[in-house]
């Protein structure tokens, strides 16, 4: 078998020819490629590619071409001496192939590079253009926000009605909201800045109650719902409760305090009263269930004690003895019908009558002996009070209790006041009687509804006067309430309920 | 008086001092060196074939990357993988072509320098001349390879190809 060689050299000298020609075509296209974006290092890169191929191709298509007509034209000789450059150049040029293509990754990622720079570039620029042209208008809308936002915190702190105070760390107070300073007590207006020296832990009634709070916020950098007790520029005594947070101020490098105080004296009094209420309806339940047990045998006592006086002749000693016997006795059952009526289990006759009449009937009663010790009377009467539906007795009772109180609150020389008012919203209306006497002690008010609790000396009053008429006042559905001060005087409001079909009759 | 002091203790002055040294030594005892190694013949063939492999190495390379970025969705950046591929496949042909022809096991060569020019292959050597015989039309290979490059830049610039910007670069 022989193989023609022929084939091999036309193939040889037609494919050198080619890969000559295409490997510069395909330089001219890659430079049409790069010219259509310079920037681009992916086209620079091929163009690279196109030369290294075309260098590669001339070098070995002239090469083999040179070489087959040389040994075709019998000129071996020359060939043998160019063929070591020939070969040289084109182990070269395979060498530059390889290295320029290697560089594919490394071209690729800085071109991604070049992107991703452009994009933030075109971005940044395009947010600048934007920024220009709208500055003022972004600048005005973002004032505006913050006037909006500044406007509402304000009106929040301004409207509050429990105390927004800014503290420092050492207890001076750097800003206070108008309830805040209402509650301590500081005049407020100049910017709601407080005076220079004020110290939050100065209002507290027990300083180490704001040392033991000042340290729980450091450590633990809130407090919430504690309560304590402040007492306010004016003296007056505020029960409060406190939440707080701790915030550290960077600029100053020190800690500052957020504190929000609720005032809850009010509260403070309603268990107060809830409390006393409580207690009164337990001594109303024993004192009722001892009253009823004694007054049946009170009832045969002064029975049998009257059929003996009866049957026993005038002048005696056994009758004298007798006549004692039935005044104590009488004494003891008045003080077990008042326990009764305390207690509410004493039989009332409501009926429909005018509170006005019922007040006057006990003032002509009481008017003379008032007008022996120099005392005035003054009387405020609102007419649009309704008429209702009371005990007109038991009431009686309760008024002619209050005002020989305040008489004998006053001694002598001094002022009565009793004002009625008719709160139409509320269904509600309210008998004040007030004195300019002594007063009552704080510590001593809230026993006063106390049964057998007086301040008066043995034998001038049982302590039951004020007992019955709490009673008397919340069989009607009311509620008497209390105010005085040592030396000033007191107030006693009896606040009766008025029903719905009382209202319908109302007086015009 | 202080500059002159310094210069005195410099680094660049001691090295200096040991090269004229040296120098001097080198040219006052001379002696026989062979200061390069000799390069015998199969060392250009060696050198030829390495940079064949490096061809390869570097076209396999360029194909990996053309799919790990995703290119070859696109027609020109294929026509381009192509083209690596033909490449390939011609350097692995011309690398065994290269280590045949050293060999004079193979065939004899009759009428060599002539168009009449043939092969005759020694008794059990056909199957390797024929491989040989083809293998020696290495342009079947390469041609294609640089069409296709060709076809590949025609096609980028006809499509007016846009890179995609990828996270990871």
């Amino acid at each position: 078998m022989q193989l023609p060689f022929w084939p091999v050299l036309l193939v040889d000298l037609v494919g050198s020819a080619l890969m000559i020609v295409f490997s510069i075509l395909c330089v001219g296209l890659s430079l049409k490629l790069r010219n259509q974006d310079r920037e681009n290092v992916v086209w620079t890169y091929l163009l690279m590619v196109s030369h290294a191929l075309t260098a590669f191709a001339v070098s070995r298509g002239v090469g083999h071409i040179a070489k087959e007509l040389l040994i075709l034209g019998g000129r071996s000789d020359i060939w043998a001496v160019l063929r070591p450059y020939s070969g040289s150049v084109n182990t070269i040029t395979f060498c530059v192939v390889g290295a320029v293509t290697l560089f594919f990754e490394r071209i690729w990622g800085v071109y991604q590079q070049v992107l991703r720079d452009k994009e933030a570039l075109q971005k940044a620029h395009a947010e600048l253009l934007f920024l220009n042209r709208h500055l003022e208008d972004l600048v005005q809308e973002r004032t505006q926000e913050l006037a909006r936002s500044e406007g509402k915190y304000r009106r929040i702190f301004e409207v509050s009605r429990d105390m927004i105070a800014v503290v420092a760390a050492d207890g001076t107070i750097l800003d206070i909201n108008p309830a805040g300073c209402e509650m301590l007590g500081i005049p407020h207006g100049v910017k709601q800045r407080v005076p220079d020296p004020a110290d939050l832990g100065s209002f507290f009634a027990n300083r180490r109650d704001w040392d033991r709070l000042r340290e729980r916020i450091l450590r633990e950098c809130y407090v919430s719902d504690a309560e304590t007790r402040l007492v306010a520029a004016d003296g007056r005594e505020v029960h409060v409760l406190l939440s707080a947070a701790s915030e550290c101020e960077v600029t100053r490098k020190t800690e500052i305090f957020h504190f929000v105080v609720k005032d809850i004296s009010q509260r403070k009094v309603m268990q107060q009263q809830l409390l006393q209420a409580d207690k009164l309806a337990s001594i109303g339940q024993l004192a009722a269930g001892i009253a009823h047990e004694i007054n049946n045998p009170l009832g045969i006592i002064l029975g049998y004690t009257q059929l003996l006086i009866r049957e026993e002749p005038e002048g005696t000693e056994r009758l004298e003895d007798l006549r004692t016997i039935e005044r104590h006795t009488r004494t003891c059952k008045t003080i077990v019908e008042d326990l009764l009526s305390f207690s509410r289990r004493a039989h009332t006759k409501k009926e429909r009558a005018s509170l006005h009449e019922t007040i006057e009937e006990v003032l002509s009663v009481v008017r003379h002996n008032l007008e022996l010790d120099q005392i005035r009377l003054e009387k405020d009467f609102d007419r649009s009070v309704p008429t209702m539906v009371l005990d007109r007795d038991k009431m009686r009772q309760v008024f002619m209790n209050l005002i020989m109180n305040a008489k004998q609150a006053i001694g002598k020389d001094g002022l009565i006041r009793v004002v009625t008012r008719w709160d139409s919203q509320r269904g509600q209306v309210r008998v004040i009687v007030s004195d300019n006497g002594c007063g009552m002690d704080p510590k001593v008010v809230p026993r006063i509804f106390d049964p057998f609790f007086t301040t008066k000396s043995t034998g001038e009053g049982t302590g039951l006067g004020l007992s019955v008429s709490y009673g008397i006042v919340k069989n009607h559905g009311g509620d008497i309430l209390v105010e005085s001060r040592l030396g000033e005087g007191s107030t006693f409001t009896v606040v009766l309920p008025v029903e719905s079909e009382d209202r319908d009759t109302e007086k015009p | 008086m202080l500059m002159k002091r310094k210069w005195a203790f410099s680094p660049v002055s001691r090295w200096a001092k040991g090269l004229g040294v040296g120098l001097a030594l080198i040219v006052a005892m001379p002696r026989v060196v062979w200061a390069t190694q000799v390069h015998t013949e199969p060392e250009g063939l060696y050198a030829h074939q390495l940079a064949h492999a490096f061809f390869l190495v570097s076209m396999g390379i360029l194909v990996y990357w053309l799919r790990e970025r995703h290119l070859t969705h696109h027609r020109g950046w294929r026509y381009l993988q192509y083209a690596a591929l033909s490449f390939i496949a011609w350097n692995l042909d011309t690398m065994f072509i290269h280590h045949l022809e050293g060999r004079e096991d193979l065939f004899l060569t009759f009428s060599k320098g002539t168009l009449q020019a043939t092969l005759q292959p020694f008794p059990g050597r056909e199957w390797i001349t024929w491989a040989f015989y083809l293998g020696k039309m290495d342009h079947l290979l390469c041609v294609p390879a640089i069409v296709f490059l060709f076809l590949s830049l025609r096609e980028l610039i006809r499509t007016g190809y846009r890179f995609p910007r990828s996270e990871n670069g």
